[in-house]
This record gives structure tokens, sequence and C-alpha cells, in this order.
């Protein structure tokens, strides 16, 4: 493993300043905030009324909330269904209510959300981004409200879905959903963000290793900030990825969450019904997508023995089929680059972040945050795998 | 006889799964999931506690092991923070999982100093990396075996159950 300091590109690696702006926002205010708990899960009224005071400075007239119902799913934001009918739209419609905890497993931006989703809809299948809040000025905490999309993410019959769609099997409607699943991956790199003209983000320069180090700031920072117990291969996995920082030649939009779970479906016909989950959407490097989607954890072993990428296809056919759609060649050094880097993240997510929001008491579902805090050791293990490798 | 922990533990279980769960309506699916989500907790912690303060020592015992290894490579300056940590480890009450928790804490702040070196970012011995890579691949197969229950873990059959693995510390 080289040790050497780094001081390759253009981007000083150790310079934890070299961060996203609107990460460095959410990051701070999450720290900001955290002494203002405990959260307490919102009531159905507490939630009509708050929905009540947006609508009203939305301007809407003669409205009414109906059904309010908790949603369940996920393992960050606190979701609830609602109807909503007014002057202009007197049959109603059903929305959800996508809002954050004071502290989730995962500190993101609702307003990144809101406006990338939005923009996606006119590409692929997703929940349709009614209003977003992305400071929570109107509603009190950050929120999107989306329109309501049926279907499911897992199979009725057979699915075994763990948490967070963590660990369970498609089954027959593999063949089906494996396409649309390569296709997702495709447009979202494909997509051309440069003439999106994107309010919330920003983006790495290209031939940099700069979006490499803004990943790496965004989750050490998150780690230093929610340290509960120090963990040596955590420190030893930044500095490992600080001096192998690769170049990225030509920054892509990058989903960020794209695995099992994370897609919606309609039964039989598996058709996509939403692309979902786009939270941890950013501007870089496709490989961390790439990476992202065949983490052992996010995948499932096939009948025959052969493990499946997001539970749909054996690793060498979803290189292929992937290459053919997007254009883009994986490159194995890159690729091996940002498995290290996911690791990292989701040894970040579990055992800081997770864990701070746990023992804060910040959160709606603790006994969630530490369930999946339970699996950290998974990705220390691949860590010390893909270092030993690399 | 007095209600002890693994019949409390249990009694929980059982009032959860067929009494509480059974009255959540259908629709209710946080409730719901979150009332499973604690069955799944306690039947682990029955599992777990009696091997806690074994847990915990010997992690404190394998961090300290690291420590002592990193030590003759680390740079002067973040040395004696290194050192005043392990002998508070080895000072600590070893009946107590807090002050054993408190020890394993400290070691590893002073711990994290090292590898990240400091702001001039001084190198790590490839010894002491090595070191370090084989202290985390039996930190994190403890940790794996420690909640093999919750079955989140895609390689789970090759993790010993709880005494094995304890026993293998030996």
């Amino acid at each position: 493993m080289p040790m050497a300091p780094a001081s390759r590109g253009d981007v000083d690696v150790w310079d934890r300043s070299e961060m996203e702006p609107r990460i460095r926002h959410i990051l701070e205010r999450t720290v900001r905030l955290r002494d203002t708990g405990p959260y307490r899960p919102k009531s159905d009224a507490e939630v009509m009324a708050m929905l009540s005071t947006f609508f009203a400075a939305k301007g809407l007239e003669e409205f009414s909330i109906s059904d309010v119902e908790r949603m369940s799913g996920g393992a960050s934001k606190e979701q609830f269904a609602f109807t909503l009918n007014h002057r202009e739209d007197q049959q109603g419609e059903r929305l959800v209510l996508r809002m954050d905890p004071l502290e989730a497993i995962a500190q993101t931006c609702r307003g990144r959300e809101g406006e990338i989703q939005s923009i996606m809809g006119n590409h692929m299948p997703v929940a349709p981004v009614r209003w977003f809040d992305a400071d929570g000025d109107l509603l009190g905490q950050p929120a999107v409200i989306l329109g309501f999309v049926r279907g499911v993410t897992q199979p009725s019959e057979g699915g075994s879905a763990g948490v967070s769609g963590m660990g369970g099997r498609l089954g027959s409607l593999i063949d089906r959903l494996a396409p649309q699943y390569i296709d997702a991956l495709a447009v979202t790199h494909r997509f051309d963000w440069s003439r999106a003209h994107l309010r919330f983000f920003d983006a790495p320069r290209a031939q940099s290793n700069q979006a490499a180090i803004w990943q790496v700031n965004w989750w050490s920072q998150v780690w230093w900030d929610c340290l509960v117990e120090p963990v040596p291969v955590v420190a030893l996995a930044e500095r490992w990825l600080r001096e192998n920082a690769p170049v990225c030649d030509r920054p892509m939009l990058v989903h960020g969450d794209l695995r099992m779970g994370n897609f919606m479906f309609e039964e039989p016909s598996g058709k996509f019904t939403a692309v979902l989950d786009w939270e941890l959407a950013h501007i870089g490097d496709f490989h961390e997508d790439i990476a992202w989607t065949m983490q052992k954890l996010f995948g499932a072993w096939g009948d025959d023995g052969i493990f499946l990428v997001s539970g749909l296809l054996p690793r060498d056919d979803f290189i292929t089929q992937y290459e053919a759609a997007s254009g883009n060649r994986i490159d194995p050094v890159r690729l091996h680059y940002y498995e290290v880097l996911n690791a990292y993240k989701c040894a970040v997510m579990d055992l800081g972040q997770a864990m701070r929001a746990a023992t804060a008491s910040n959160n709606h579902q603790e006994v969630v945050l530490t369930w999946l805090g339970s699996a950290g050791a998974v990705f220390l293990n691949y860590i010390v795998q893909l270092i030993r490798k690399g | 006889m007095l209600p002890d922990i693994d019949l409390r533990i249990a009694n929980m279980i059982k009032a959860l799964e067929q009494v509480i769960l059974p009255a959540l309506p259908r629709d209710q699916r946080l409730a719901r999931d979150q009332a499973m989500l604690v069955a799944g907790h306690l039947r682990m912690i029955g599992e777990q506690w009696k091997s806690a303060l074994r847990y915990e020592q010997v992690a404190l015992d394998d961090l300290q092991g690291l420590a002592r290894d990193l030590l003759p490579g680390a740079p002067a300056f973040l040395a004696d923070d290194l050192a005043a940590a392990l002998a508070m480890a080895e000072a600590c009450d070893r009946a107590s999982v807090t002050a054993i928790e408190q020890a394993n804490i400290a070691i590893g702040h002073a711990v994290d100093a090292v590898i990240l070196g400091g702001s001039d970012h001084a190198p790590m011995p490839s010894a002491a990396v090595d070191r370090l890579l084989d202290y985390a691949l039996r930190h994190a197969r403890r940790e794996r075996s420690w909640f093999k229950a919750n079955r989140l873990d895609p390689d789970q059959n090759d993790l010993p159950d709880l005494v094995t693995m304890l026993a293998e510390t030996n």
C-alpha cells in the first residue's frame, strides 16, 4: 500500500476545505442543530398543522388535507402519505411528505433531492416533485413533497426484504428488471448536467482529483463531527483515500444510492414506476455508482450460487451491459478506489452518523439506526480486503 | 426466584410478538417494523449480555496490542499521547464495562492521531500499516460475530458463534 505523502493533482488532498458548498452548509447545520434535540416523531395532527401552514404560504385556496398516514421504509427520512384537495384540484392528489428528522443515517439536502428528481423526471420514472422546502423555512424542517407512486421494491411473493431493501431476492422478475436498472444508471450518467442550471449543486473540475477529494472531505467531516468511538481502520481508510485519489476525466451526475430497494416496480409486469432516493446525488465520478451497486451487502446470491449485483446480474454481465448502455468504459483502478470510498462511506454512516443520531435521540426510528449500526463491521472488513487488494 | 435477565428478555419478546404486534393495525407499518426490530434487538441482547464484559476486555486487549505495535514508529509528538493512553488502559478497572469502554476510546483517539500523522501527515512505516490491517481484520471479524444474529452480513455463514469467537481469543 502506498503511504507516501500525497502530492498529485491540482487539489491538496489534505485540504479539508475542499468541499461542495451546499454539502458544507448541510453538515454545518447538522452540528449547529444537534443539541436542540431530542427529536420526537411527528404525530398526524402535527403533520397536518405543518402542511396547512406550508400550503397557505404557497397560496393554495380552499385546501384540505386528509388521510394522513405514516409510511415505513428507508432509514433516513420521516415520511407521511396524505391527500391534498384545493380549489384548483377538487379531485385531490395523493402525496408523500418526506422530511428530515433532526439527524438521520445520512444528512442530505431536500433542495438537492427535489431539484435533481424534478429534472430527472423528464428522463426516467421518478416520483414527481410537487414542492420542496430546502431549509424548512415554511414547514419547520426541511422536506420534499412528492406525488405518490404505486409499486413495490420487492416481489410481494417470496421477496423476503430486509431492512432498507437489503438482502432481498427479486425472483422471476430479474429478467425484466435488469435492463431497466442498467438503463437507469446509463441515463443518469449520460445526463448533461452542465445545461441544467442546477441551483443546489456545484461541479468538481474535470481532469482533476477534486471529485474524489470532495467526497473524502464530505464523509470524513461526517465521521469526525459524529465520532462516538474511534475505529482505527476508518482513519486508515481516510488516509488511503486521500493518498490515492484518482483524477476524474469528466464529472457526471452520480445517483449515489442506486441499488436493490431503491427502485420501485409494478407487478406482475416488472415495469419500473420510480427510481427512488436521489438524496445522495452529486456531480462526480460515475465509478462511484458502479462500485456502490456492486457492494455485497446490496446484492444477493442466485439459486446457482452466483453473486448477483443488486440482486439482478452477475458482476461480469453487469459491467458488459452497463458499458454498452452508457458508452462509459469502466477503469478497474478507479472502480477499486470507489469501492474503498463506498465501503468507507457506509462505515461512516453506520458507525458514525447513525450512532450519533441514535445516541442523541435525534431520529424517529433509533432502533433501525442501531440495527444498521450493528452491520457496520461488514464494511470494515471490506475496507481491509480492498486496501490489501490494491 | 427473582426474575433474572434472561427471563425478562424472553418475556418481553413474547409480549411483543404474541400480544403487541397482533394488536397493531396492519396499516401501521412503521410501528410494526419497529416492534419487530425491538424483538430482534432483545433477542441479540439475550445472546450477548453474559459475554459483554469479556467482549470489551478482548477488544481492549487487542487495541492495546495495536497501540504497542505502533508506538516505536510513531512520531515523537504523538508517541507521548499514545503511551499515556496505554498507561491509562493498563490501569483501568477491568471489571467495569464503562471503564474499559473509556480506555478503548482514549487509545482509539491516540491511535487515530498516529494513523493520520499529525498536521504534517507523517508517513506510516509499511510494517505498521500491515499490523493495523491485521488488527482491523480481527476487529471486524469480532464485531461481525458479535452481531451475527442481525443476519445482515452476506458472509454470516463463515462467522463463528459468540462462544467460539471469544474462546478463539484465549
